[in-house]
């Protein structure tokens, strides 16, 4: 018995410990050879047998139950026998997770044939060594003039060192929310442009005996690239991680960053900012009159104000009077892996042409409120009965029009300590009261920091 | 009398003292449970009483957007497995650390402690790989397995394993009581509130694990727990609040019920008369 009881001790002891062993090494950066077209058309055509297919999303509410239907549709559908199994791997952050943790234990068996993915899993997906990426698939399958018919941001932001990812699936860009009652009430008639105009929005509703503040946002990464873009700025190199693996920060010795910092702090000392992490809550409320969202939520926005005032929709707001209109690109895209298997990887290029169609696009910005990439879905009837309804979406669409190529979405390896850095280096800013070149200097540091330990351990 | 009154004073103050704590502890599941049925507007609103208990819509959407009620098998099967088989691996370790002599005994004891300081998140690259090689990925067992010892939990039953005299163990061995006999039919039954509150903390840390059962049932849907589920709730770019709270909501059922079923075992400690007769 004693024998017994000491083995389940030892027993104990091994499994308390194993997770203390070392981590599986790295995978070993590999890059998926492009087929050429002699080689594709010796192989198996699809067609020929039944394809089977792994698909990785994070599409949940009502995104989750319109993604069923697409997969459902397309297994339905398609005339070359091809099965795709939908799963839902979590948020982005959680679905990028274990894309690192999948490659870094070398079991690529569990890799999916397509995945959904945002900026967070990017440099992952570019370090994987089993990218099949949309530039690959064009070579494979040549369809000239094909990605023309997106829109060019929205492609641009799925680049990286100018090879074209994936393809856009989910697209928004940042706008103004603003509450037209309460603008009224300050005598104004159209909406803030900038952020002097917040400071003096604020002035006029005060005067008006009115009690709101204007804005509550702190300023993460992708909000303070959006503003630096304006001012012709970068916030790190290369492009903002486009064209390369950043290395250092592109906004110090261009003045950017301190420009921008002296009219954040400008609004705040006017009184006209709250210097809380951004919620729509308080806006749908009636307690702020402006806010800056996801072009995405014009719905949700509508549906939660249920009428109690008046919502307009409005040009992201700009740093100052001399700063470029526009914002930024998020949402997210489809990539897809080397299966090692030619079939299964023109099935999956299959079912992401289906998913980035004009059809399908269109759908999905009528049951979410994303803007369409496919230009063709423009020209539906879905979508032009959707901006009828909701004329705030033309808004967006835009604005994703005007914007210029410095303002793109960053990418760097350390992509939320950068977010959170960002937004403590701009509260701090305010909390404490630093100068903007306290501020910058500081923020300089962290960031600084944080690129060079990224690039030390993945060097 | 004055000094009855006295007491009954402070009785009255410590019970609104009590009542005061428990209600700031409590607080978050009543607002979860008020939250989930009321409208968007109406959550967007600061008043903590929703208009009326008839709106159910965030439960029926809660219910058709993800299988809500499959991922509650899942975790139970989970949870119930997993608490029980740690527990048991605890009551062994404890047991053998407490009741034998063997080289290295303190040191085993040592180690044991030195594993309740490692972060969980650190080692969640190492278990992957661990289980991805030893073939347990989409299966209940790779789910739970990580989960089967407990430092703390052998610890807390050490401690409870010594505070019994060793005369318990000496007179059971002269009633002709082997080991096994001893510590089923008379250690653990006197340990029955120990053990209770420590299967029900486990059960409810294995029901709310989230990126451990995601990431190694990532081919099998189906076998998702109920985090997942309400994390299907959630809006990509959107704060839905009400529906996410309708499914924790849901969520907190088979707990409330645990909970329910133990609480009698609770209390239950005690070695009064065990040495009589």
């Amino acid at each position: 018995m004693k024998k017994l009881f000491s083995l389940v001790l030892v027993l104990s002891l091994l499994l308390s410990g194993c997770g203390g062993a070392a981590p599986a090494e790295t995978a070993p950066v590999q890059t998926a050879a492009p087929e050429t077209t002699e080689a594709a058309a010796t192989e198996p055509v699809l067609g020929s047998a039944p394809v089977n297919l792994t698909f990785w999303h994070s599409a949940s509410d009502e995104a989750g139950v319109l993604m069923d239907k697409y997969i459902a549709e397309f297994n339905a559908s398609n005339p070359y026998g091809i099965t795709v199994k939908g799963i839902y791997q979590g948020q982005y952050s959680d679905a990028t997770t274990l894309l690192k943790t999948l490659l870094s234990a070398e079991n690529y068996s569990e890799l999916p044939d397509v995945m959904q993915m945002d900026a967070t899993g990017k440099m992952a997906y570019v370090n994987s060594g089993k990218a099949f990426t949309t530039q690959d698939a064009l070579a494979a399958y040549p369809q000239p003039g094909f990605l023309e018919d997106y829109l060019p941001t929205a492609l641009t932001n799925w680049q990286f060192a100018g090879t074209q990812l994936g393809l856009p699936f989910a697209t928004s860009t940042t706008v103004t929310y603003y509450n037209a009652d309460l603008l009224s009430a300050a005598g104004w008639d159209k909406a803030p442009d900038t952020f002097a105009d917040i400071s003096a929005l604020y002035a006029d509703l005060t005067a008006a005996g009115r009690t709101e503040k204007v804005l509550q946002t702190i300023p993460n990464s992708p909000t303070l690239a959006n503003w630096l873009g304006q001012l012709g700025s970068y916030l790190v190199n290369n492009r903002n991680g486009a064209d390369g693996v950043a290395t250092a920060l592109d906004c110090v010795d261009s003045g950017a960053l301190e420009t921008f910092l002296t009219a954040w702090k400008a609004m705040y000392d006017s009184g006209a900012l709250l210097n809380e992490g951004s919620s729509s809550d308080l806006f749908i409320s009636g307690g702020v009159a402006v806010m800056t969202g996801s072009s995405s939520n014009v719905h949700s926005i509508l549906t939660k104000v249920d009428g109690a005032f008046e919502v307009g929709v409005a040009p992201y707001l700009r740093v100052n009077a001399d700063a470029a209109y526009g914002a930024g690109v998020s949402g997210s895209c489809v990539v897809m892996f080397d299966s090692g298997d030619s079939l299964r990887k023109a099935a999956a290029w299959e079912f992401v042409k289906y998913l980035t169609s004009a059809e399908v696009q269109a759908d999905f910005a009528a049951g979410t409120g994303y803007i369409p990439a496919h230009k063709g879905a423009m020209d539906t009837a879905v979508y032009q009965d959707l901006i009828a309804q909701y004329p705030q979406y033309a808004v967006a669409y835009q604005q994703l029009m005007d914007t210029p190529e410095t303002i793109t979405s960053v990418t760097v390896g350390p992509s939320k300590d950068f977010y959170y850095a960002v937004m403590q280096g701009v509260s701090d800013m305010l909390e404490y009261d630093q100068t903007p070149a306290e501020a910058a200097e500081i923020l300089e540091d962290e960031l600084t920091m944080l690129l060079e330990d990224y690039l030390r351990s993945n060097s | 009398m004055k000094r009855y009154t006295k007491e009954r004073l402070w009785d009255a103050l410590v019970s609104c003292i009590a009542i005061f704590l428990g209600l700031i502890i409590v607080f978050p599941v009543i607002y979860c449970i008020l939250g989930a049925f009321k409208t968007p507007a109406e959550f967007a609103s600061p008043v903590l009483l929703p208009k009326s208990f008839a709106y159910l819509e965030n439960f029926r959407n809660a219910l058709h957007q993800a299988p809500l009620l499959r991922y509650m098998v899942n975790s139970f099967i989970t949870a119930f497995a997993g608490s029980f088989i740690r527990l048991a691996m605890a009551v062994c370790a404890a047991f053998a650390l407490t009741h034998y002599d063997f080289r290295g005994k303190k040191l085993c004891f040592f180690f044991l402690l030195g594993t309740m300081m490692m972060p969980g998140d650190t080692l969640l690259m190492a278990n992957y790989a661990t289980v991805s090689r030893l073939g347990l990925l989409n299966s209940y067992l790779g789910m739970i397995i990580v989960s089967f010892v407990s430092a703390s939990q052998m610890f807390l039953l050490r401690q409870k394993f010594l505070s019994f005299p060793k005369a318990l163990r000496h007179a059971a061995m002269l009633d002709g009581c082997g080991d096994l006999r001893y510590l089923l039919t008379i250690l653990l039954p006197l340990c029955r509130g120990t053990l209770t509150t420590l299967f029900v903390q486990s059960f409810l840390s294995l029901w709310n694990a989230y990126l451990w059962p995601l990431m190694v049932t990532a081919s099998a849907p189906d076998m998702r727990t109920i985090m997942v589920g309400i994390t299907k709730l959630n809006s990509w770019e959107d704060t839905n609040y009400e529906l996410v709270l309708a499914g924790v909501t849901i969520s907190l059922i088979p707990s409330f019920v645990l909970f329910a079923l133990m609480r009698r075992n609770l209390n239950k400690d005690n070695t009064d008369g065990s040495l009589n007769g």
